[in-house]
């Protein structure tokens, strides 16, 4: 039995995650790659950009209806260029509990070995937040995702989120647990950004698996329902994604990071303020509003 | 019709009640008191850390069992109000102590006033995998409804789970929009087992809901009614001679919960006066039906061994205009009852000279706080001593009648421990008592050369010989004792037969704390 890549890709919430992760698995998919992309989200988006904008049915909504008769075709769905589209699924907002959603969805899969029947070469599980609770957690416990990665922009929110999930990996990863393989740099505009999200890697001893800029065509892809790859394949900002769907398949790099702890997030994040001010002017000269 | 009645009651002032029954619940044991459940010294020494606000919940590195909100009996109990059906709101498993109705009830004979017309409304919402993610509000209107329609109660009680706590479903909400169309008073009980270290949170948020949702505001004060909540600890028999005593009086007895109606519970704030059986677990009560209805309270004595039975009766007197009537019945009681005290005494005195320490004979009691208070001055009736004693746990609500304990009986040492068997039998061993009493749910198989007895017995016994309370249960308990030191034959037995549970350099250890996080904060640790 070949080997299967499992990847999880974190991050904080509408930061762009599901773009990345679909543009990724499109990306790869195009090579030639056999892949399976499972959305960890109650808001049961993630793979819409590879279903043409529509929504498929979700593990736990399906289980709901047919618990113990459910047949993993009902859930596993095609999207462009044959990628296997799952959708976790979970509760309407401020009911119930998405965490034990996560658990039950991916349980079901691991249970029903969904992996070993469509023999895909990569997984990548698009995991909604910060590791805010146990459920949160699954792909990144033993027997699920290998490498992780996280999606954040310079926001300092989304570098929180990001530190967050560090501390996740490093509780779990003494029990076999997943290793951290880099952040993906995204919504990257000017170079001070850059600059911050180096920084963040340096202090968490942890790497950047690539940066990818802003760009009005991945929005405008975003809104005819599709993928920067599938709608608009010459694009400089789909080679963005090519390079970057290489790298990850390629990366042999895991290891724990080491988070900061609140305080020392807290002081690194203060040192940047003065720093940024100064970087942004340099960059694109006095502010104008 | 608000009256103050404060002067008259010696209540203590309102705010610091901490009840708010515009809150959905109550606050915790924890919160509201500083409620422990370990500790191991002087009592003077709890006394202190208590008055100083040290008293503080803490762990067990190794815990051999515990109690649950919703299963430490509060579910049997509710379970057996009569017109009401109780609706638990949780995986199936959390129901299953509703079964033990059977078992607590059923060797009660109505002929003794157990109701016949009872049967257990009990329903479930039988929470699965998909009501957690997903959320059970429609699974708990459907119980309502279904509750309804095949039992018509008066009220239906929703008792919370661990299940419905962490996904955080809204109660209340589901509650507000069904109550419109459902004729019984719908009654949340928020006893989720995670809440609170102390068991007796459960029972708190018990009376928070019936305070909050079927207590009726007085439409006419019952001068003659007297609000008796009691424990489970207590037997059937002990509820018969309350009501001998109070019937003696000319007055009614108000026994809630159990099989009692919902009426009884609506009619709470009409009462005379509610009067204690067990101080701590019905403080909540007592002191919420006083803050909102002005219906007094005391808190002490309880009706255990003669002085106290006669002072709590006097209390009761002071509340219903009884004053002469009750120096009248006390009069008659102690004329047939202290010639058996006396001779009790006695018999108690000659065995002191085959006592463990040769001069007097020494019990070790586990009880619950409210029943150390008033049982210790008992003992001290019956002419032996407790040196050491056990509460399952303890918080801030008796101070000054521990401190008057204190005075009376001399101090001595106090553990504070929620069913944890291995430090009880060390201190049994350590304290080498001529009979060590245990609680009959706390099991633990003692081996003494002296003697073991049940401390109590609970409410389904209905026989006479297990009653403790007012005058005839004060001679049978004293019965009951000497009855265990004349017979060892149980633990002459248990000790050949069966070795000791527990490892030597656990029994050696000096504190029988050793696994726990300490309750107070000391100058310096004990033991290691």
């Amino acid at each position: 039995m070949k080997k299967i890549k499992e990847i999880a890709i974190y991050g904080k919430g509408g930061i762009g995650k599901s773009t990345t992760t679909s543009n990724i698995s499109a990306a790869l998919s195009d090579t030639g790659y056999s892949v399976m992309q499972v959305g960890c989200d109650p808001k049961s988006d993630s793979t819409n950009t590879l279903t043409g904008g529509k929504s498929i049915p979700t593990v736990l909504e399906s289980l709901r209806k047919r618990r113990g008769n459910l047949k993993v075709e009902d859930v596993v769905i095609e999207g462009f260029n044959g990628i296997y589209c799952v959708e976790a699924g979970g509760p309407e907002p401020g009911v119930g509990c998405a965490g034990r959603g996560i658990i039950t969805a991916v349980e079901f899969l691991k249970q029903e070995d969904v992996y070993e029947k469509y023999s895909p070469d990569i997984v990548l599980y698009d995991v909604l937040g910060d590791v805010v609770c146990g459920g949160f957690a699954m792909p990144i416990r033993e027997g699920v995702a290998d490498q992780v990665y996280t999606v954040s922009s310079a926001d300092f929110m989304a570098i929180y989120a990001a530190n967050n999930l560090f501390k996740g990996i490093k509780k779990y990863s003494t029990g076999g647990g997943a290793l951290f393989s880099g952040i993906i740099a995204n919504s990257i505009s000017f170079a001070a950004q850059k600059e911050i999200l180096k920084d963040f890697a340096d202090q968490t001893k942890s790497t950047i698996a690539g940066f990818v800029p802003r760009s009005l065509t991945v929005t405008q892809a975003e809104l005819s329902g599709k993928t920067t790859i599938e709608s608009d394949p010459e694009s400089t900002q789909a080679d963005v994604y090519r390079e970057l769907a290489k790298a990850i398949y390629n990366n042999k790099e895991e290891y724990v990071p080491s988070p900061l702890e609140s305080d020392e997030l807290k002081n690194w994040a203060g040192s940047w303020s003065d720093k940024l001010l100064e970087l942004k002017k340099k960059d694109e000269g006095e502010f104008k509003i | 019709m608000k009256e103050n009645n404060g002067e008259k009651c010696g209540c203590k002032e309102k705010s610091d009640f901490g009840i708010d029954l515009s809150k959905k619940t109550c606050p915790t044991r924890e919160q509201r008191a500083n409620g422990i459940n370990l500790f191991f010294g002087k009592a003077s020494e709890l006394l202190e850390n208590a008055k100083a606000g040290n008293l503080k919940c803490s762990d067990r590195k190794f815990q051999q069992s515990g109690g649950c909100l919703l299963n430490f009996y509060l579910a049997v109990r509710v379970a057996t109000i009569r017109d009401a059906a109780i609706i638990f709101n949780g995986p199936v498993g959390c129901s299953s102590t509703a079964l033990g109705f059977n078992e607590y009830f059923r060797l009660i004979p109505p002929e003794l006033g157990r109701p016949s017309d009872y049967e257990l409304h009990w329903l479930t919402t039988n929470l699965s995998e998909d009501d957690v993610v997903f959320g059970a509000k429609d699974k708990l209107t459907k119980a309502i409804i279904e509750a309804e329609e095949r039992y018509s109660p008066k009220a239906i009680f929703i008792l919370t789970t661990c299940v419905t706590g962490i996904i955080g479903e809204d109660i209340e909400g589901t509650v507000s929009e069904i109550q419109k169309d459902i004729n019984a008073t719908i009654v949340p009980i928020h006893c989720e087992g995670v809440r609170s270290r102390i068991i007796q949170t459960g029972y708190d948020a018990f009376w928070h809901a019936v305070l909050k949702y079927l207590v009726k505001e007085p439409e006419k004060r019952q001068d003659d009614l007297v609000n008796i909540a009691s424990m489970l600890s207590y037997t059937w028999q002990d509820r018969l001679e309350v009501q001998r005593l109070l019937g003696e009086l000319g007055l009614r007895v108000n026994f809630i919960p159990e099989f009692s109606t919902v009426d009884q519970l609506e009619q709470l704030a009409e009462a005379a006066v509610t009067a204690p059986i067990c101080p701590t677990f019905t403080d909540y009560l007592s002191k919420g039906l006083y803050q909102e209805f002005d219906v007094p309270y005391f808190m002490y004595p309880n009706p255990v061994g003669i002085k106290n039975t006669d002072n709590w009766l006097r209390q009761i007197g002071k509340f219903t205009g009884k004053e002469e009537e009750v120096e009248e019945l006390i009069f008659k009681e102690h004329k047939k009852w202290i010639p058996k005290l006396k001779s009790l005494k006695k018999e108690f005195k000659k065995l002191n000279k085959v006592s463990n320490d040769g001069d007097k004979l020494n019990l070790l009691g586990s009880l619950g706080q409210g029943r150390l208070i008033t049982q210790l001055p008992y003992f001290d009736e019956l002419g032996v001593k407790a040196s050491s004693a056990m509460a399952q746990d303890f918080d801030e609500l008796l101070l000054d009648e521990l401190e008057e304990v204190i005075e009376n009986v001399g101090d001595f040492d106090i553990m504070v421990n929620t069913f944890q068997s291995g430090e009880q039998i060390h201190i049994t061993n350590k304290t080498n008592p001529d009979i060590a009493l245990t609680c009959p749910l706390q099991g633990g198989a003692w081996k003494l050369n002296s003697s073991v007895a049940r401390l109590h017995a609970v409410r389904g016994d209905p026989t006479i010989q297990s009653a403790q309370i007012g005058y005839s249960g004060s001679i049978a308990y004293g019965n009951f004792l000497l009855q265990a030191l004349k017979n060892t034959s149980y633990q002459r037995i248990m000790i050949e037969k069966t070795g000791i549970a527990y490892q030597d350099w656990y029994l050696n250890q000096p504190d029988p704390l050793y696994f726990a996080e300490k309750g107070v904060e000391k100058g310096k640790e004990k033991g290691k």
